[in-house]
């Protein structure tokens, strides 16, 4: 599954449309929390997060790890300076109003399995 | 220049993880045993019981009036001021912005006493001091600082409510202007994980049990006991300067 393809399968919101050339990238594996030290420690490169944090810091550390793409769930919506960081390190946003949990569960049911780190 | 033992981060009973004994007269005789000769109290995103401990402690030791707010990331910062005042009205701001305490949370948290300097329960608090705040570690630290306030990243060193645990990476422009270790964290040695910030380190025992009290300090080189000298030892100013004890 592309980014494009997640994001229209789950009616994600995009908030980074200045990287049209990341729709058709390949999504590894998906992790979940809010905690960006675990983050850190366990998400695998190449995968999507999903996350209620929006600390300008989660795309420092989504680009350390090397993930494709963040989620925000529940309509959490970051600022600016987190869209325009993002846009800088080529790593999609996109926002949700499903909970982490759906979001996750949904994502699970097309196929995208979750990596033991 | 004087030496001085400082325990900077004191929960009161007003905190629902507090212990009922940690009322102002209590934290004052178990500090002055400790022989600590300041401490600073900060309660869970309230600053309401600061002025009774002042009051009980009276001159026998100085008592900073402090806070410790729960960031929108979860991540803890100590507020220290130079009065109960500033601390109070940072206090009013953070606190409005949780959801409010009922029976149930009461049952299950604990209970949030507000004390007056002879340890008296005159109230009990509203809002749920339990909950995190709106306000992001950055809009927490400018709230800090516009009332005159430092900012201290509180138990750097622990996997949970720190800078390093909610934020994964140590924001370097998030304008706090020390890094607290815990006692475990000392123990073992933990401030050296910091040592890069730039940043001073102080120890605090974060105490919830009055048994807690002085269990980690720091020693303030300052000329006297203060606010203000803490803030300059906090920038090393004039040889001012916080050592870990």
């Amino acid at each position: 599954m592309n980014l494009a393809a997640m994001a229209d399968e789950l009616s994600l919101g995009k908030l980074t449309p200045e990287l049209p050339d990341r729709d058709g990238t390949e999504i590894t594996a998906g992790y979940a929390s809010d905690l960006l030290s675990d983050v850190l420690a366990h998400a695998a490169p190449g995968g999507v997060l999903i996350t209620a944090q929006v600390h300008l810091n989660v795309v420092a550390v989504a680009a350390h790890v090397d993930l494709a793409a963040i989620i925000f769930s529940s309509d959490r919506t970051p600022e600016d300076a987190v869209r325009e960081r993002a846009v800088e390190e080529g790593i999609a946003l996109f926002t949700s109003d499903e909970t982490t949990f759906d979001i996750a569960g949904r994502l699970y049911a097309l196929g995208l399995r979750g990596t033991h780190g | 220049m004087r030496r001085f033992t400082a325990d900077l981060h004191i929960h009161t009973a007003l905190s629902p993880c507090a212990m009922a004994e940690m009322t102002p007269p209590a934290i004052v005789r178990a500090a002055a045993a400790q022989g600590l000769d300041m401490i600073a109290i900060c309660d869970h995103n309230s600053a309401r019981n600061a002025a009774a401990v002042q009051e009980a402690a009276g001159d026998a030791l100085a008592v900073i009036a402090g806070i410790e707010i729960t960031t929108s990331e979860e991540v803890h910062v100590v507020g220290l001021f130079p009065d109960a005042a500033a601390a109070g009205a940072v206090g009013a701001r953070v606190s409005e912005t949780l959801p409010e305490n009922d029976a149930e949370a009461e049952e299950r948290f604990g209970r949030q006493s507000v004390l007056d300097a002879a340890g008296r329960e005159v109230a009990t608090e509203p809002r749920m001091l339990s909950a995190a705040s709106t306000f992001p570690l950055q809009g927490a630290v400018a709230l800090i600082h516009g009332s005159g306030g430092v900012a201290i990243a509180a138990h750097a060193d622990r996997p949970s409510f720190s800078v390093q645990s909610q934020l994964g990476i140590f924001p370097v422009d998030a304008g706090l202007d020390g890094i607290e270790i815990s006692a475990a964290g000392r123990a073992r040695g933990r401030e050296n994980d910091f040592s890069l910030l730039a940043l001073p380190i102080v120890a605090s025992s974060d105490s919830h049990f009055l048994s807690d009290l002085g269990s980690c300090s720091t020693r303030l080189d300052v000329d006297e006991a203060t606010f203000y000298e803490l803030a300059l030892a906090l920038q090393g100013i004039g040889g001012r300067r916080c050592v870990l004890a």
